[in-house]
């Protein structure tokens, strides 16, 4: 009962990417397939491609955005409706508080990201199939 | 939510738990705590009255076990069998729990079931309702000191607190957030989640998620019903 997961990283530090692939290799009871894009333009692209995308996870800090404030409505803009995740080292500034209003899901911290917590996230979000 | 007077004391989670927003972040809240204490694990259990059947997947409410544990527990064991199911009915002192506990046979022994090898269970309750659940860290550590003990007990207290407050508790009553009555109104225009996630640009899970608030908080059953109380009410036109 393996399940299929496509997520999408946009994160202008291609470490990130190798760090997140090399932890979702090692959870074995869901198959992620996981994309990644150092950049808005990239990531916009990805999503007029159609390719499916069950989660994004995205850096707050793009540039030449300013922060999810600006990011996570322009992937919205773009008809994407499923979870955002917004990854950040400072999750104590006061704006986080509005995430949803700004059409973002959830918060982490970059530290907190290990597999138990891909697999809550996953659990919480994706619908069982 | 009302703010608690500073008389409760929160000490270093004070400012965590005041901006926590959802799941998410109590699952950040509880599973850094698990770090923080030893433990690898944590589980939010709600009690119900002890001779009803009962299974560990469907009382967990928010927990960080891998994905399919209890499942797979389900299918073995009897969870309202194991003597710690019954102890958490018997006294509401937190509990300490080994492998090799004396007067625990191994295949009662909810440790060994799950493959850890030490278990914490701090019994809580929501102050509103008296509904009584237990926080439980599980981890392969040796044992736990006494002040370890008393830290992680009043810990997982004040964030069950403000969990229950933010995620469980029953709203009934409580009036609606803009996001809450803007999401109604499409409803009432006969939108899906999904047609209403691309108007207000969120995500389906969001809208869901509001969706789920606004039964609570119009004590309603279905959308149905929700839009004939909210045009009853004169929350829509």
């Amino acid at each position: 009962m393996t399940r299929k997961a496509h997520i999408l990283l946009v994160d202008d530090d291609p470490a990130e990417n190798l760090i997140l692939r090399a932890l979702i290799r090692k959870m074995s009871n869901i198959d992620i397939e996981l994309h990644y894009c150092q950049t808005m333009d990239d990531a916009l692209a990805f999503l007029r491609s159609g390719k499916p995308v069950s989660m994004i996870l995205l850096d707050n800090r793009l540039q030449p955005q300013l922060d999810f404030r600006e990011t996570v409505p322009a992937l919205r803009h773009q008809g994407y409706i499923g979870p955002i995740g917004v990854i950040s080292a400072s999750l104590a500034d006061a704006y986080f508080q509005n995430l949803e209003e700004y059409g973002a899901d959830f918060r982490i911290d970059k530290a907190e990201i290990d597999a138990t917590a891909i697999d809550f996230i996953l659990r919480e979000y994706l619908p069982q199939e | 939510m009302a703010a608690l007077l500073e008389n409760h004391r929160r000490y270093d989670l004070r400012d965590e738990l005041e901006k926590a927003l959802n799941r998410v972040d109590f699952f950040r809240i509880f599973h850094t705590m698990a770090l923080r204490f030893g433990f690898s694990h944590f589980g939010i259990l709600q009690l119900g009255n002890e001779n009803d059947a009962c299974m560990l997947s469907t009382r967990l409410v928010l927990h960080d076990l891998p994905s399919g544990l209890a499942e797979e527990y389900d299918k073995r064991h009897r969870f309202g069998d194991s003597v710690f199911y019954k102890t958490l009915h018997r006294s509401a002192i937190s509990s300490v729990w080994r492998t090799d506990d004396p007067g625990c046979d191994a295949n009662q022994n909810l440790l060994v079931q799950l493959g850890f090898e030490l278990l914490v269970s701090v019994p809580v309750h929501a102050a509103s309702t008296g509904a009584r659940y237990a926080v439980l860290f599980l981890g392969d550590g040796e044992d736990i000191d006494r002040a370890e003990h008393v830290a992680l007990a009043y810990d997982a207290i004040a964030a069950f607190d403000y969990f229950y407050r933010v995620a469980l508790a029953n709203k009934a009553g409580m009036g609606l957030t803009p996001r809450e009555t803007e999401i109604l109104k499409w409803i009432s225009h006969g939108k899906t989640a999904s047609e209403i996630a691309l108007i207000v640009s969120v995500s389906e899970h969001t809208v869901n998620s509001h969706t789920a608030t606004i039964l609570k908080k119009l004590d309603v059953v279905n959308r149905t019903q929700m839009v004939a109380k909210a045009i009853r009410e004169q929350i829509i036109q």
